[in-house]
């Protein structure tokens, strides 16, 4: 695979005391052209980075912290109604006893207006905030991936085509738009969903694209095709590994992104309805209580940054991982 | 006058501390240049040259670079213990700089005449309206054609023969002592480059400064050097006057560089000669002559001991082990047969 | 440089038909019934329903419709508002205005903090501060704005208060105006810097980054060996060329701004279009909802092709096109 022709050249090269008479320029030792062949380079490419994001501290703890939260969001209608009480549906004789209690054993993060308790409502928000931010994130890498490829291989019309077709969805205001899309469609989880998702397909369709424009060039393509590969075969073998990895860590990044929209919406009283806890909606109800209970406010606000930096941080060391150069 | 030559450097060392290791980009450099005098610089990518004129101006960045010994003296003073007050007052006045690629060395910004009129303000204090006056008459004096208008333009709007020649305008401003051109010509197109050299001798006779022309041409240095230092591998392998070199070299690279240009006046059957294999890495220096790997003539001694630079004729001297015996010119020396089973070494 | 204009004005086409369509099918094509959506759902009876749809032209075949939308969107009518009955166009004149002045105080503080930051940051690469800046910043892109206004809300309105008995506080709610116990612009100060947190900490990440590699440039070395003190070059030779895309950035981030700062302007019931926009979701006030929206992306879709045009201005590259033969 290219990239390990090169780092064996490379090495090749660094070597002082290679015999006279050595050309290093026609590609190396025999022994990188029968690695290129058997194709053991994109084995070595993905074990490679994988070994190199582990090597970066920040990008492991944040990955360790998403493992968490994920676990805790899914298995959270096992063990939530059982350790804290009903998150959804309070009793309401008890609330003046149960209201605005302070953090303690039996309530880790304390209580909230309606004497629920705000630790299983965060988690309960977690299954909301992460199964949107991976499905809508989703929806857009399936959406941009496509328009992407067609756009980039095929060129001429339907490149242009797809480029205006970015250009007037990135024209609108992103909120906005979002927001006339759940209008029209009703407010809830779903809406919220596929919103997101239809909005955030451009940046990848023209990442994706672009890739494949600069792959297309690549000498490796063209050498591909002297030896008589198929153009499925140059597609899978040599276009996808390079092409996907900018995609990675566009997406990854992203989902912070969508997690940050999603709550906004909530906040705005768009997305998931009450009683169903999320983020966004706790900050909305927590807007009467400010001044008086700034707790409720903190909270969620303290899960939605650390779980949005978590997938940053993931992506930032995906991008370092996969040497990948994404324009900010 | 007296013993003040123009410029000194004794045995410049300088070297790079990265987190790779230890660059030893410039190690152990001498020369002397005159007033008037054209020395040229000549040796392949990395071997140091550019560097060295780049720490003669204190433009390297200090870390990661440090001056581990030896000095530079203009006019008697130390550049390198000067303060920095004291060394910019020098640059673009006393000693000024020409770069490799004249399309990105300029400001994109800003209008040539402000770009040459900055050096004028600066040292010599003139009005902007002096200064830009001067400017024209500088793009007059360098061959650029109208002049009154063209001092209004970008650095886009002109090729890059021309930005060149804006270039060395801006550093003639102030009439410098010397002019270090740090491969002036490789960027630009084959006829050009004859322009621009020519323009730099012209120039040279008019204002009388000294020139230091770095390239790894040797056809370039043939034509406008007085003298001619050799590098390799950041240390100096052969010194000497322009026909000193041509016609006796003394060290086996200066045969290679030589051997490397295309002649005019041989047989079709003749093939291009390159030197076999790469420059070194800096951070890895080969023990001994850092030549050895690649000489046709190598010894065992010559991976062992660090060839001192030696004076063979009157001025002219190199660093080879073998430099002035009898039989070892470049019409008679024989390379030593390599041994076939080290070619497999795979 | 008038074709670079030429050429932009050009592109503008097809994307402002592009978007004026796409509005339209989501807001008169998708709708199962839009006048349901338009008259606010109540009960009506058939015959103003078939008014109404007489009078919104919805009898019409589709690309007729699409024209009769053009002309409307030309001639200000942005259709009504069913809680009051006044046009959108009325209620936008009104609360622009607020809108306008949130959006220029908030981009004032990002232009000051934002650029002095990050040129601080490269300078002093390494330092404390640019580990300070670096953090700061990676952290202020993960927060919701919503969050940080609250946030604010909560140190400046009532901890300062509590602190200073009652003496020290800023507001944290509405405009002021007549009868209000401090002058108008206070009630400014935290809705402007809620606004400006999360672009700031891009501008100043974008202007660091810039600015490092501007610092790198041959042209950089040029100005140093003609003998300037490094404070002429970074301030003559490298903030220029850094400082470029940072405008361009600023430039459209005052464009999002003046889009309605939706979410800023509901946590501290700012006055501005934003609000008017979250008030009508609640109130089922469609009309409101989405013309409001049309009027803000045509006003957004301006000023990029503005900012777009005015970078001929700002890059010489631009505006004088290379004549790169010229011999």
């Amino acid at each position: 695979m290219p990239i390990d022709d090169k780092t064996l050249v490379e090495s090749a090269r660094e070597d002082d005391s290679a015999p006279i008479g050595h050309h290093l320029e026609t590609g190396g030792t025999p022994l990188d052209q029968v690695a290129a062949e058997s194709g053991e380079g994109s084995r070595t490419l993905w074990s490679d980075a994988l070994r190199r994001l582990l090597r970066n501290k920040l990008a492991v703890i944040a990955m360790a912290y998403l493992v968490l939260v994920t676990l805790l969001a899914i298995t959270a209608p096992l063990w939530t109604k059982q350790l804290f009480g009903d998150p959804m549906y309070a009793d309401t004789t008890k609330i003046m006893q149960t209201r605005f209690l302070p953090p303690s054993l039996a309530h880790p993060m304390g209580t909230d207006d309606l004497g629920l308790d705000t630790f299983a409502r965060v988690v309960y928000g977690a299954r909301i905030s992460l199964m949107v931010g991976l499905l809508a994130t989703a929806i857009s890498v399936i959406i941009g991936i496509v328009l992407g490829a067609v756009s980039g291989f095929y060129g001429g019309i339907t490149d242009s085509v797809v480029m205006r077709l970015t250009d007037v969805f990135l024209a609108f205001p992103y909120i906005l738009l979002a927001i006339l899309l759940i209008s029209l469609m009703g407010m809830g989880l779903g809406p919220v969903l596929v919103a997101i998702g239809i909005l955030g397909w451009t940046t990848i369709a023209r990442v994706f694209r672009s890739s494949i424009l600069s792959v297309k060039q690549n000498d490796y393509v063209e050498a591909a095709r002297a030896m008589g590969a198929s153009d499925l075969r140059i597609m899978v073998r040599h276009i996808l590994p390079n092409a996907l990895a900018p995609i990675i860590v566009y997406a990854t990044m992203s989902i912070g992104g969508v997690i940050l929209t999603e709550a906004a919406l909530s906040f705005l009283g768009l997305g998931v309805q009450p009683p169903t806890p999320s983020w966004g909606g706790m900050l909305n109800e927590a807007q009467s209580y400010v001044v008086t209970q700034p707790a409720l406010f903190i909270w969620p606000g303290i899960a939605i940054i650390m779980t949005v930096l978590a997938f940053v941080l993931l992506g930032d060391g995906l991008r370092d991982a996969l040497d990948v150069k994404v324009s900010e | 006058m007296a013993d003040d030559k123009l410029l000194v450097v004794d045995n410049l060392t300088m070297y790079f501390h990265t987190r790779d290791g230890v660059v030893k980009a410039v190690d152990g450099v001498s020369y002397e240049l005159n007033s008037g005098e054209t020395l040229g610089v000549v040796g392949e990518s990395g071997s140091g040259k550019s560097v060295t004129a780049l720490t003669i101006m204190r433009l390297i960045p200090m870390p990661p670079g440090r001056v581990e010994g030896g000095d530079v003296l203009f006019r008697g003073e130390s550049l390198l213990k000067m303060s920095d007050n004291e060394i910019r007052k020098i640059r673009g006045n006393r000693i000024a700089m020409v770069f490799q690629d004249p399309m990105t060395s300029l400001n994109p910004v800003y209008r040539i005449g402000r770009q040459i009129a900055e050096p004028l303000i600066l040292h010599k204090g003139m009005s902007k309206r002096d200064a830009w006056a001067r400017a024209v008459e500088l793009l007059d004096l360098v061959g650029i054609p109208h002049p009154e208008s063209r001092v209004k333009d970008y650095p886009h709007q002109f090729s890059g023969g021309m930005r060149q020649r804006v270039m060395i305008a801006m550093a003639l401003a102030n009439d410098p002592d010397i002019l270090i051109a740090d491969e002036p010509t490789t960027a630009l197109d084959v006829t050009i480059q004859a322009q621009i050299l020519e323009l730099m001798e012209e120039l040279q006779k008019r204002i009388g400064s000294a020139i230091i022309l770095i390239t790894h041409d040797l056809g370039v240095v043939a034509d406008m050097a007085d003298n001619v230092l050799v590098m390799y591998a950041g240390r100096p392998v052969e010194y000497g006057s322009v026909d000193q070199l041509f016609y006796r070299p003394l060290h086996p690279y200066t045969w290679g560089l030589m051997d490397s240009l295309p002649e005019y006046d041989v047989d079709e059957k003749s093939k291009l000669c390159p030197i076999k294999g790469q420059p070194p890495s800096l951070i890895n220096v080969p023990s001994g002559c850092s030549f050895h790997p690649r000489c046709p003539f190598a010894q065992p001694v010559c991976s062992t001991d660090v060839p001192e630079y030696r004076i063979i004729e009157g001025g002219h001297g190199a660093a080879c082990h073998f430099a002035g015996d009898p039989g070892f010119t470049r019409a008679e020396a024989s390379p030593v047969p390599v041994p076939a089973a080290e070619e497999v070494a795979w | 440089m008038l074709q670079y204009i030429g050429r932009r004005v050009l592109q503008f086409i097809p994307v402002f038909l592009g978007v004026t369509l796409m509005l339209f099918i989501l807001t008169r094509v998708i709708p199962g019934d839009p006048v349901a959506m338009l008259s606010g759902q109540r009960a009506q009876s058939p015959q103003i329903l078939a008014q109404m749809r007489h009078a919104y032209g919805l009898d019409l075949p589709l690309p007729q419709q699409y024209l009769r939308y053009l002309s409307d969107i030309a001639h200000g009518n942005f259709g009504q508002s069913i809680a009051t009955g006044r046009p959108v166009r009325e209620i936008f004149a009104e609360k622009y205005p607020y809108t306008l002045e949130l959006a220029f105080a908030a981009i004032l503080v990002e232009i000051i903090v934002g650029i002095s930051a990050g040129v601080i940051s490269a300078v002093k690469q390494y330092s404390f501060w640019d580990v300070t800046v670096t953090l700061s910043t990676s952290l202020l892109v993960s927060l919701p704005v919503f969050w940080l206004g609250m946030l604010l809300q909560m140190f400046f309105g009532i901890w300062l208060k509590n602190w200073t008995n009652g003496q020290l506080y800023l507001p944290m709610s509405g405009a002021g105006g007549a009868g209000a116990p401090f002058p108008s612009y206070v009630y400014l100060i935290l809705p402007a810097i809620t606004l400006a947190s999360v672009s700031t900490a891009y501008a100043a990440r974008i202007m660091r980054s810039q600015l490092l590699e501007v610092n790198g440039s041959d042209y950089i070395r040029t100005a140093r060996a003609k003998g300037l003190s490094e404070g002429a070059v970074l301030r003559r030779h490298a903030i220029k060329n850094a400082l470029i895309p940072v405008v361009t950035f600023i430039a459209l981030d005052l464009g999002a701004m003046m889009s309605g700062a939706i979410l800023t302007e509901t946590v501290f019931n700012w006055p501005g279009i934003g609000y008017a926009i979250y008030t009508a979701i609640n109130k089922r006030d469609w009309p409101v909802v989405i013309g409001a929206t049309i009027i803000v992306t045509l006003v957004y879709m301006i000023i990029n092709l503005i900012v777009d045009i005015s970078y001929a201005f700002l890059d010489p590259r631009i505006r004088y096109g290379g004549s790169e033969g010229r011999q």
